[in-house]
């Protein structure tokens, strides 16, 4: 029988094959890159780390450094219990975050983002003594356009702020994006982030933080909604539903050793 | 025509008389967009290239056996395949340069030099001729695409492939950058004095 590709079924022939030959040709080139973006997104990962922690690292010695200095650990959020856990690096929090089995409903949503994963990636940042130096955790929330990614270094008070990341985001290019520069970044450094009471109190202050104000940090004219998403996901996650038990947890920690 | 077509004009052609740029006004969009710096056009100049050859190569091999009904389609199906295959092999070996080219890799897919070429050429002609044409029209829109980036570049910025040229007012030098060649729309007056060159040059020949 002669092949008739103008045929009904000759259409429909071709079409398969040609959509399978396609297919495995996208699969085999992303099956092919798909150790080399794990590694890339790892690299990534020890960089944002190391920046939020306030080490400075260059392209050739963050590997060594983040591997002597960083301890990263999984925490349940509700009562700050350690969980132990293989692969920490490759740990995927945003699927654990949407996951049901893995995450929870938030009540109060001020960062809003819905749900957040039970369990969550920390960071201890020790000197080569092993001497706790700062905690790095993670932190995200919905800004103008889209959620804002982050890690915040706090101090061993866990109160005062070391370093501040934020690696990915899709605010306005030119008005939203000044949350990545380095000199918004270094204006975190030194701030407090609860008040006398223990409130958070950390404020993105529109038209500049007076000076001496250590819970105010500049707000950036022309992106009052960026600033108010980065204020607002600092309420949520160091709020109940945040990481406020864990803290208790960490503090108690540190104390006893 | 295709029998009187050697490889020197399948080749030359697109590139000057017939360029798919300037003479056709196809794909102008993407040419806007990344020539404002010599790196982002060559690398948007690379992706184009793989993409036209790999699609007239593969689309004029099985030309036969399309049916005629579903043909764009499966035009579209395997361009699209390949821009995104490009994407990704770019997003790995320069993802800094992924993030600049942004939106535009992918956009590959909707410019009109592929598929043109695709329909208009490669369903009809045998793979050798097809990719000689897909090397040549590619060639065409890089020219456009590298001497529009050269101007734009060098004058808004001082600089070639990053390298500075003309020292800037902001470094202590003299020249004073031009902002406006930044902007996409410089390069439709940069296009249009090309289109313009091209046809004086033409007009000459006769």
């Amino acid at each position: 029988m002669a092949f008739n590709k103008d045929s009904v079924a000759g259409t429909f022939l071709f079409t398969i094959v040609l959509c399978l030959v396609c297919s495995f040709m996208i699969t085999g080139t992303a099956g092919v890159l798909k150790e080399r973006k794990l590694a890339k997104q790892r690299n990534e990962l020890m960089q944002n780390v190391l920046l939020a922690a306030n080490i400075p690292s260059d392209n050739s010695n963050f590997k060594t450094l983040f591997s002597a200095r960083v301890t990263p650990m999984l925490v349940t959020l509700a009562d700050g219990q350690t969980v132990p856990q293989e692969d920490l690096l490759d740990y995927d929090e945003r699927m654990a975050a949407i996951n049901p089995e893995h995450s929870s409903k938030i009540a109060k949503d001020t960062a809003r983002i819905k749900t957040r994963a039970n369990q969550i990636r920390i960071f201890r940042v020790h000197d080569a003594q092993g001497q706790l130096q700062s905690w790095v955790l993670p932190i995200y929330g919905k800004g103008l356009w889209s959620i804002i990614y982050g890690f915040i270094g706090l101090q061993p008070d866990l109160n005062t702020i070391e370093g501040v990341v934020f690696y990915e985001h899709g605010e306005t290019p030119g008005i939203g994006d000044f949350i990545n520069h380095e000199d918004w970044r270094q204006k975190w450094h030194g701030k407090q982030l609860f008040d006398a009471d223990g409130k958070v109190a950390l404020k993105i202050i529109k038209g500049g933080a007076k000076p001496g104000d250590v819970n105010g940090i500049d707000g950036v004219s022309g992106a009052t909604r960026t600033g108010a998403g980065v204020q607002n996901m600092i309420s949520f996650w160091f709020g109940d539903e945040g990481f406020a038990p864990l803290l208790t947890k960490l503090k108690a920690m540190e104390t006893t050793k | 025509m295709s029998a009187t077509l050697t490889t020197r004009q399948l080749l030359w052609q697109p590139v000057f008389a017939n360029n798919p740029v300037a003479m056709q006004v196809l794909g102008v969009c993407s040419a806007l967009a990344v020539s404002n710096s010599m790196q982002t056009a060559l690398v948007m100049t690379l992706a184009v290239t793989f993409v036209v050859v790999c699609s007239n190569l593969f689309i004029s091999l099985i030309r036969h056996l399309i049916p005629n009904s579903v043909r764009i389609i499966a035009q579209m199906t395997i361009i699209a395949s390949l821009v995104i295959v490009v994407d990704m092999v770019l997003q790995d070996l320069a993802p800094e340069l992924s993030k600049q080219l942004s939106v535009f890799v992918g956009l590959i897919i909707t410019n009109c030099i592929v598929m043109g070429r695709a329909e208009a050429f490669a369903m009809k002609e045998p793979p050798h001729l097809a990719v000689l044409d897909a090397l040549g029209n590619s060639a065409g829109y890089g020219f456009i695409l590298l001497s529009v980036a050269f101007v734009r570049e060098l004058l808004s910025a001082g600089t070639l492939f990053g390298k500075q040229l003309l020292q800037t007012v902001a470094d202590g030098g003299w020249y004073l950058p031009n902002e406006m060649f930044k902007l996409p729309p410089s390069a439709f007056f940069l296009i249009g004095v090309i289109i313009w060159l091209i046809n004086i040059a033409r007009n000459r020949q006769r």
